[in-house]
């Protein structure tokens, strides 16, 4: 039923376009990571002028389908004179995304430590700065890491996406494969059996994250 | 100690005028005048929702009061003068000087009983780590500790998380100490190793504010007592008077409730 010979000959194009799709993500996610704090630290802050930038941020992204964040930035950009190219305008717009739900994981996770914590930190002469490092993201982290993981999950496979902005990654590889050998099922299944490792390898780091975290606590 | 009343010098460690503090239209603290002076032990008793903590966490600036005046060795603490940035300074140099321990104790559950002690010291006024661990062993074995140096919080009894709370504090080397009702969350039979450390505390001549239901304690080692009731002080007076003799029908009716 399936033809190993293209699945064999193939398969080496579609690796390497996994590559590309491993440096997005990674990207995205540590980009994705810093928008999250800032967006998340903002929203808690007491001055308006750091909330209300932080707040409209996360409901732009959140209410806007991510396919056409990516157009925006890649075929709208321009023509403000902002031309990123596709690996830039693809990194860009899917940090921001995932950066908008880290936010509120991470807000979320920030609220959940108990307020005395923040108090028996400041009433032994703590900057507020110190005492968020120090004390309470310690303790969010804990919170914060599975779904943090599961947003992360997600990103890996919202790469796909950037396949319509030119940027040639492994979904965008395996249809210009399918273009010139009529095998979409092979190919495909290949395409899918590569994301699989990308997120499950993922998991594995995350759960052995999650395991150390959780033995400094007690 | 009550000897040690008798040793007043100019400058209260503590001075408190006509503080108010406001939530919305709940009046909870309501011109509270108090003055603590170097080495004396402030015992603090009423019934709930007399503003007892409230009147501690304003001292420490953990709420803001509405009105009035604090003063910390002389210095006022709660300078409406200052901006922002100027007051974060100020109000850190203070809490610096004045330990606070929680009726929730509120250690680290992330740091291990040594970690706990020696976090303020070593991040906040940048000292030596190794001499600061050398400190926080020998506090951790004054009060009692020293095999739990690097258990985590969640491993120890209430009674041991609070007393690691007190070493905590003084691992600061604070000039006064506020205790926020530290034995209420406690079992009964861990009641007294807390107590039995901050009466060394007191003996050593630590300032002190201590609001408490342990009215043993109050009258054991508090050089005076205060009672509280609607947000002012109703009474002020020694422990022996106000134990034996209370003047007011309010500390009276108090009094008979709880030492029955």
């Amino acid at each position: 039923m399936l033809d190993w010979n293209i699945m064999v000959h193939y398969f080496p194009f579609l690796l390497k376009a996994t590559i590309l799709t491993l440096e997005i993500s990674l990207l995205s996610l540590v980009l994705g990571l810093i928008f999250g704090l800032s967006a998340a630290l903002c929203k808690l802050a007491r001055n308006p002028f750091l909330r209300m930038p932080a707040t409209f941020y996360i409901w732009l992204i959140r209410s806007t389908p991510l396919l056409v964040q990516l157009f925006i930035i890649y075929f709208g950009f321009p023509q403000l004179g902002i031309d990123l190219g596709p690996f830039m305008s693809g990194v860009l717009g899917l940090a921001l995304n995932v950066g908008a739900y880290n936010a509120e994981t991470i807000r979320g996770g920030i609220i959940s430590v108990p307020r005395g914590q923040t108090e028996a930190a400041r009433s032994l002469g703590m900057t507020i700065n110190l005492s968020m490092r120090r004390i309470i993201l310690p303790q969010a982290l804990r919170i914060i890491l599975p779904p943090l993981g599961n947003n992360f999950i997600i990103l890996i496979k919202d790469t796909s996406l950037v396949s319509t902005i030119t940027l040639v990654e492994l979904t965008l590889t395996a249809q210009r494969l399918i273009g010139s050998t009529y095998k979409p099922f092979e190919i495909y299944l290949m395409a899918a059996a590569l994301y699989a490792v990308l997120t499950t390898s993922a998991s594995l780091v995350l759960s052995y994250l999650e395991r150390r975290t959780r033995k400094e606590a007690r | 100690m009550a000897f040690n009343s008798i040793n007043r010098t100019d400058v209260p460690m503590i001075e408190i005028c006509d503080l108010e503090k406001r939530f919305g239209h709940l009046q909870v603290l309501n011109k509270i005048n108090l003055k603590v002076n170097p080495k004396e032990v402030l015992v603090i008793i009423g019934p709930s929702g007399s503003g007892k903590s409230t009147l501690l966490r304003c001292i420490n600036h953990l709420e803001e009061p509405t009105g009035g005046k604090i003063f910390f060795e002389g210095t006022l603490i709660n300078d409406s003068k200052k901006n922002h940035k100027a007051f974060e300074r100020h109000i850190n140099q203070i809490r610096c000087r004045l330990g606070m321990v929680f009726q929730q104790f509120n250690l680290f559950p992330h740091m291990t009983v040594l970690e706990n002690v020696m976090e303020a010291p070593v991040h906040v006024l940048k000292q030596n780590k190794s001499e600061v661990r050398d400190r926080a062993i020998a506090l951790l074995d004054k009060v009692g500790l020293m095999d739990k140096t690097g258990a985590y919080p969640g491993m120890l009894s209430g009674g041991q998380q609070q007393r690691v709370a007190i070493a905590r504090a003084l691992a600061m080397e604070p000039k006064a100490m506020l205790f926020d009702e530290v034995t209420s969350a406690l079992d009964p039979e861990l009641v007294g190793d807390v107590l039995r450390v901050m009466e060394d505390l007191a003996r050593d001549g630590m300032t002190m504010l201590v609001v408490t239901h342990e009215m043993g304690f109050a009258e054991k080692v508090g050089d005076r007592v205060i009672f509280m009731a609607d947000g002012v002080v109703v009474e002020d007076a020694p422990p022996h008077e106000i134990f034996a003799s209370p003047k007011e029908k309010r500390t009276k009716l108090f009094l008979a409730e709880v030492l029955k």
